[in-house]
């Protein structure tokens, strides 16, 4: 038995992160055994709520129904295009899987604390990440960290023109210090994101990726710099 | 975990009938279909966004949330991968605990203090008779301390199961493990199964 599939009883009980929530997912995709286990796992956890059945307000239901009367509905889910079962394609899915699983633990931390400013766009912004991370097309580049302490890995979906950058366990970036993230295409550096002041890792969702040729991270002050203030990034690895 | 029987799952007898072909009709935009939804749900709902957020405007704003995500997401229900009440629950679980975890980064609130109070006590203190609950409650009595309290803390109050571990003073492959064996034990105390 695989060390994700252990993660079943958590992932029904919603205590992973949404990075472990995505890679599981897409395990669950791969494995008709995890899934049987998993839906009738999950049947057993709602039956937890039994004990906690409690009549709501009465104001609740009209409040319900007047939202769910401006709130547009999603289509049915579309038919999902058949895979090819290349190799390749195979251990690519597996391989991220795996290394998010690995990098989860620094990447809850910012994932927590980006929810905090915004915890609406943050959910929607979470199931961007899933989309990305669970995208066909999705491409896994892992280095090591500045000083090879860490690790930086970056999933790119060209499809979805959106990347998902995963950092753990890097060292420390000193006092009102911050890593900050870049994409370079053609010399020309565009800022993807910066970490939480003094965080070792983090999870960024990435827009406008499409044609980018490098992915590069540095130590900058903890508002961020409009461009890299060393000519030199501590990471700094092509993406095609 | 190996069956050969058709995949079904059994509803159990809190799944009032009819709640798939409810949905069916709420994916069509049909309202008074989900006004009927609404109050089958509702209670549990309701209840468990409050069990998990413990404020009860809170728990309110959730149940809200939950309910308007059924609404827009009905068209996705696939009855064969599991009962409406346990999708309705799967929303309405993870809305609670996004709600609690925001929270908790906020606060950054005291996570030592929970272990004290551990939800079981309050689960088995939970003044209602009906036979379902009994049932779920018997079965979480039959339950290891651990696996109980991993379950617990992590259902009821929404941590994570590295926190979990971290409450609990156990290492993380064994919180997992006793996490998937409880409910594998509940499972089978509590019949739910493919028929």
């Amino acid at each position: 038995m695989s060390d994700i599939h252990t993660l079943s009883g958590a992932y029904v009980l919603d205590a992973v992160n949404d990075i472990e929530r995505a890679a599981f997912a897409r395990h669950l995709a791969e494995c008709s055994s995890c899934t049987q286990e998993v839906a009738e796992l999950t049947e057993t956890a709602g039956r937890l709520a039994d004990v906690s059945v409690t009549a709501p307000p009465v104001h609740l239901r009209g409040r319900v129904l007047e939202e769910i009367g401006r709130t547009r509905q999603l289509p049915p889910r579309p038919a999902q295009p058949t895979r090819v079962a290349r190799p390749w394609r195979r251990w690519a899915a597996g391989a991220v899987a795996a290394a998010l699983v690995l990098l989860a633990v620094g990447a809850g931390a910012l994932v927590e604390e980006q929810r905090v400013r915004d915890a609406q766009r943050q959910s929607v912004q979470a199931t961007a990440i899933e989309d990305v991370l669970s995208a066909p097309d999705a491409v896994l580049h892992t280095v090591a960290g500045p000083d090879g302490q860490g690790r930086v890995t970056v999933v790119v979906s060209q499809s979805r023109d959106q990347a998902v950058a995963v950092l753990g366990d890097l060292p420390a970036p000193g006092a009102d210090r911050a890593y900050q993230l870049w994409m370079i295409k053609d010399g020309q550096t565009t800022d993807k994101g910066l970490l939480a002041a003094g965080a070792t890792g983090g999870t960024k969702l990435i827009d406008g990726v499409r044609g980018e040729q490098r992915f590069a991270i540095t130590n900058e002050p903890k508002q961020g710099s409009a461009a890299p203030t060393t000519p030199h990034p501590p990471v700094n690895f092509p993406l095609t | 975990m190996t069956s050969s029987t058709p995949r079904r799952l059994e509803s159990g007898p809190v799944d009032p009938p009819g709640l798939d072909d409810l949905l069916r009709r709420v994916a069509r935009g049909d309202e008074t279909a989900f006004a009927t939804l609404y109050d089958r749900l509702a209670p549990r709902v309701f209840g468990l966004a409050l069990r998990i957020v413990r404020d009860p405007a809170q728990a309110e704003e959730v149940a809200q949330e939950a309910f308007v995500d059924m609404w827009r997401t009905a068209g996705r229900f696939d009855p064969e991968r599991g009962s409406a009440v346990s999708w309705a629950l799967t929303i309405a679980h993870r809305r609670a605990v996004d709600r609690v975890r925001a929270e908790q980064a906020t606060a950054d609130r005291a996570r030592k203090a929970a272990v004290s109070d551990v939800a079981y006590d309050e689960v088995v203190e939970a003044a209602t008779a009906r036979f379902e609950q009994q049932q779920v409650r018997r079965c979480l009595g039959s339950l290891t301390e651990l696996q109980r309290e991993a379950v617990t803390l992590a259902y009821y109050r929404g941590y994570t199961y590295r926190e979990v571990a971290e409450l609990l003073g156990a290492a993380l492959p064994t919180i997992k493990t006793r996490m998937r064996d409880a409910l594998i034990r509940l499972r089978d105390c509590l019949g739910v199964s493919f028929g």
